[in-house]
């Protein structure tokens, strides 16, 4: 009990401090996107995807592309099952998000983990920001689709 | 002779005697790469400083090597510095005003005679230059001044007496004075 | 007695009082970068004998990144990894250590185009060109019948030529070079590369070499606008002195500035007049952003063209006492030649030089068949009193040139046109080079000049016998030089190029496509991440990425195996490396950029677990990025495994 005490208090002066580096960090560069969290849509995410037109069918062939890049890109974190491995596993990720959030978030992710609440939720369980792997609209496209496919569209 | 001239013949005799270990003048260098300055000093019997780094400056220029064994004044200086030592004490032992006439102009001569040795191993080594030196500049000479200061390409060379010199000069001067003032009452009694 | 003080103390009223170090008041301002903000300018430092590059922020002097060039560095694992070691063959086997020397820009119009820089060996005669986009080097390149490449690397207008000349004449390579020492004068040669540069690719070749009688060539700079077309090379040791040359080579009150018609000399070698010497053996060294690996090529031929067989190639302007900076101003018409030995500067002017050599207005007596201007007929003049000892010129847009001063350790500033001397500061100490930014260009950008000091006693915190070198950064905007900032420098900064921050930051490499990626052995993605055995050489394909490396448990391994880890960086974000290393390799770490493959060589020496982990902090589970490695007897029947995670 008494380290589990310990731990939390550690634990709130380490938020305490990374929220006030985080302000400072907002003061002085003016760089940083002026959005701020009230603007964000958790249901679209944040990035240039606004609206992606996915069809009812799967384009098999945009599918396996797709597998391509996620193998060299993605695989090293994720599963395409359910287990968790330093990702969560991706199955029924392309059902429980909009297509867009998906597409803005691994081309975008460094912002989208900043804002999102089930980001930062999903963070402090894996404890590892998801990298930007450099994709390309069409990259993430085809990944869309890649986990269509992996969610048992055909 | 008065009691107090004695006491300082005596004093001044002592003070003669230490200067043999000490240093008598001093050339100071200073140049943009050597803001801690350079200096050679000269004792009685040595030279002391940074002898070896200037002579590795030296070289540039073709000047020839310093080394104390070149100078037979490194021999006989002490010697002669000792000498007039103990005729001071004696002379202030002895207190005979004929003496003190005696010691005051030998030691003027020796002032003058060491004096003109040292600006003539000043000239010798400011002109006497290796012609092959790599760096030669037409028409310049490397003598650093007698006393006082002057500026050697980008070496300013500063040369003055060091403790040893000073005691020397305080000797004669304190000589000069005891010689005057022995002399002055005399004079005055003649005219009376 | 107190008069005696008296005296003594007046004596030392009169001693001039030293400089000091006076700096402005507001230096402090203007060279502070705040946080988060960038420096105006890149400067790229010659590390001498280190061996590198280094690059620097202008104003601030903040270091950025040291290049490796000539030197291996386990930092980096160049030289120590299977991929760099090719960068430093030559024809006498590895060279893990060079003297690197100088620096220039690649030029388009005179101007810095910030595609490259390139640099020269001092000791084993090399030149070499260094990627802007990456800030690596991409190509090194032997030169041969050279002695020691300290002429180099200067360019052509349009880096249509890297020059590369020998600070010692030897006699050239072959099986006739084995003769006397004192046999200089007859047998030793000076030999001038001229290395073509591809406008595209970058890519060296040696195109010709001129070949002279004995001299040592010190410095050079290609003529520019009005003398495009010319290259002019300061000389010394015409005394052709073989031994004691502190001495022997410092008789003659004149050197020669060479003046070199190259435009003429590419002629004559189009045309097929050079000769094709097969008796020389010289490394080419490229490294290939796609396969992220270097290879490295023996050649056998070079055509060389011996400037006494023409009478227009080549004329020697005498110089005063032992040139060491040949500078050519902004316009291209004035050359200064600094007689490091000598009071004065001359200055010579490219018309006059034009007028004298159309008039053949020339000594009575060539030297070594090399007809030499009369010294007034090329001079425009001479700058009377400038300091002790000038070395290096460079120049502003406004018609001034700034020259440096060992002996007398000062930067002068004078006017090329009327030669007038306009402002002096003293440098701490001893400066050698200076660089003022763009200042061998056709147009400086100016502003900043850094002296580079070859002495720095007392400047900076004492750390025993060896002290840094250093850079002093003065303000040149106004009348008069200010010093604004010292700062210590990598080894010793021979010269340098600033190139404006907006030509340079846009275009650096962010990221290595793992797409693009060709490396033999690259690991296209954790599924394919294995160990492969073939006799006693074994293969391991791992990936990087945070925070796991895979495969991170691997047994089989026997001894007497030669093992190479061929580790694949699969993250594609901007400034995630990932270090490997593993314990009692004789050999460095890796780091591997992302999207890059990198190979490191381990040969077991004993039985047991050899721990390897990731040596760049990488993320918050970075100290979990770590694996096992099993080492068995020879012929022991562990067979290979290898996985993350789950077997």
């Amino acid at each position: 009990m008494k380290k589990l005490l310990v731990l939390l208090t550690l634990g709130i002066a380490l938020y305490a401090c990374s929220q006030g580096g985080k302000q400072n960090n907002d003061n002085n560069t003016a760089v940083r996107s002026a959005a701020n969290p009230e603007d964000y849509d958790p249901t679209r995410g944040e990035g240039k995807f606004d609206n992606v037109d996915v069809g009812e069918q799967l384009d098999v062939a945009m599918a396996q592309e797709g597998k391509v890049i996620a193998d060299l890109k993605c695989a090293s974190c994720h599963k395409y099952t359910d287990e968790r491995l330093v990702g969560p596993g991706w199955a029924g990720v392309s059902e429980k998000h909009r297509p867009e959030w998906i597409m803005n978030f691994i081309t975008n992710p460094d912002p989208m983990i900043d804002k999102d609440p089930e980001l930062q939720a999903q963070l402090e369980i894996c404890l590892v920001r998801m990298p930007n792997q450099n994709l390309s609209d069409e990259d993430a496209r085809q990944i869309l689709e890649f986990m269509r496919q992996n969610d048992g569209l055909k | 002779m008065k009691s107090l001239h004695r006491a300082i013949l005596v004093i001044s005799g002592l003070a003669l005697l230490a200067v043999i270990i000490l240093p008598i003048w001093r050339i100071e260098l200073d140049a943009a790469q050597y803001p801690e300055g350079l200096e050679l000093l000269i004792y009685s019997y040595k030279l002391d400083g940074h002898v070896d780094i200037i002579n590795g400056l030296n070289h540039y220029i073709g000047m020839k090597v310093l080394r104390a064994d070149d100078f037979i004044e490194f021999t006989v200086l002490p010697y002669l510095v000792g000498i007039y030592g103990l005729a001071f004490i004696l002379v202030g032992l002895v207190g005979r005003r004929r003496w003190l006439y005696v010691l005051f102009g030998a030691f003027l001569l020796f002032g003058i005679v060491a004096m003109v040795d040292f600006w003539r191993w000043l000239y010798e080594y400011g002109h006497d230059l290796d012609p092959t030196a790599p760096i030669q500049v037409p028409g310049m000479a490397y003598q650093p001044p007698l006393i006082g200061f002057k500026q050697l390409l980008n070496f300013g060379a500063f040369s003055i007496p060091d403790i040893g010199g000073w005691i020397f000069i305080s000797c004669g001067v304190l000589l000069a004075y005891c010689v005057y003032a022995e002399w002055r009452p005399l004079k005055a009694k003649q005219i009376s | 007695m107190a008069a005696v003080a008296a005296v003594s103390l007046s004596f030392n009223a009169c001693r001039p009082k030293g400089a000091g170090s006076a700096v402005s008041g507001n230096a402090a301002q203007r060279t502070y970068v705040p946080p988060g903000q960038y420096d105006e300018f890149y400067t790229f430092t010659s590390g001498g004998f280190s061996g590198q590059m280094s690059v620097y922020g202008l104003p601030s002097g903040r270091l950025f990144r040291v290049i490796p060039v000539f030197s291996v560095d386990p930092e980096k694992a160049w030289g120590f990894s299977e991929e760099t070691k090719p960068m430093l063959m030559t024809s006498h086997g590895f060279v893990p250590w060079d003297d690197l020397h100088h620096i220039e820009s690649s030029f388009t119009d005179g101007m810095p185009d910030g595609k490259w820089m390139f640099a020269n060996s001092n000791n084993t005669p090399r030149l070499a060109r260094i990627d802007l986009t990456t800030f690596r080097t991409a190509e090194i390149i032997e030169i041969p019948n050279t002695g020691g490449n300290h002429c180099s690397p200067f360019t052509t207008e349009n880096s249509e030529y890297v020059i590369a000349a020998t600070r010692f004449s030897v006699p050239p390579d072959g099986p006739e070079s084995d003769v006397p020492i004192d046999s200089y004068k007859e047998n030793f040669k000076g030999h001038i590369s001229f290395v073509s540069v591809d406008k595209e690719t970058g890519e060296f070749d040696i195109a010709f070499q001129l070949k002279t009688p004995g001299l040592n060539f010190d410095l050079s700079s290609a003529g520019k606008g009005v003398s495009n077309g010319w290259l002019f090379i300061s000389c010394y040791n015409s005394e052709q002195a073989h031994t004691l040359q502190e001495v022997n080579s410092s008789q003659n009150d004149k050197d020669f500035i060479m003046a070199i018609n190259w435009k003429k000399a590419e002629e004559y070698f189009k045309a097929g007049r050079g000769t094709v010497q097969t008796n020389v053996r010289y490394a080419h060294n490229k490294w290939d952003e796609h396969t992220h690996s270097a290879t490295s090529e023996i050649k056998t031929e070079v055509t060389v063209l011996d400037v006494a067989d023409f009478d227009d190639l080549a004329y020697l302007i005498p110089c005063p006492k032992s040139p060491h900076g040949a500078d050519v101003n902004p316009t291209g018409e004035y050359i200064v030649g600094s007689g490091k030995l000598a009071a004065l500067i001359p200055v010579f002017s490219f018309a006059k030089l034009q007028d004298a050599i159309a008039n053949k207005d020339f000594e009575g007596e060539k030297y070594g068949g090399i007809p030499v201007v009369k010294y007034e007929s090329a001079l425009h003049g001479e700058v009377q009193k400038p300091g002790l000892g000038p070395l290096h010129t460079e120049f502003d847009a406004k018609g001034n040139a700034y020259t440096s001063f060992f002996v007398s350790s000062e930067v002068v500033k004078w006017n090329v046109e009327s030669l007038e001397v306009l402002d002096r500061q003293p440098t701490y100490y001893s400066v050698g080079h200076l660089m003022v930014a763009g200042g061998n260009s056709k147009n400086p950008y100016g502003k900043y000049l850094v002296a580079y000091n070859k002495i720095t006693k007392d400047r900076f915190l004492p750390t025993g016998p060896e002290l840094c070198h250093s850079a002093q950064l003065f303000d040149i905007s106004g009348d008069k030089m200010e010093l604004l900032l010292d700062f210590p420098t990598i080894g010793e900064p021979h010269y340098a190029q600033s190139i404006p921050a907006d030509m340079l930051m846009d275009k650096s490499l962010k990221i290595y496509d793992i797409n693009a990626n060709q490396h033999p052995h690259k690991t296209n993605g954790e599924a394919e991440a294995r160990v492969e055995r073939d006799g006693n050489i074994v293969r391991v394909y791992m990936t990087t990425i945070r925070s796991h490396l895979t495969p991170d448990v691997i047994e089989g391994i026997q001894l007497g195996d030669e093992v190479y880890f061929h580790v694949t960086n699969i993250e594609q974000d901007w400034d995630m490396p990932h270090g490997f290393a593993i314990k009692g390799a004789n050999n460095s770490e890796l780091l591997i950029m992302p999207g890059e493959t990198t190979t490191l060589k381990w040969v077991p020496d004993r039985v047991g677990i050899f721990p390897f982990y990731c040596t760049d902090f990488c993320s918050a589970l970075h100290q979990e990025m770590s694996g096992y490695v099993r080492v068995s007897p020879k012929g022991s029947n562990v067979p290979i495994t290898a996985y993350t995670g789950t077997k």
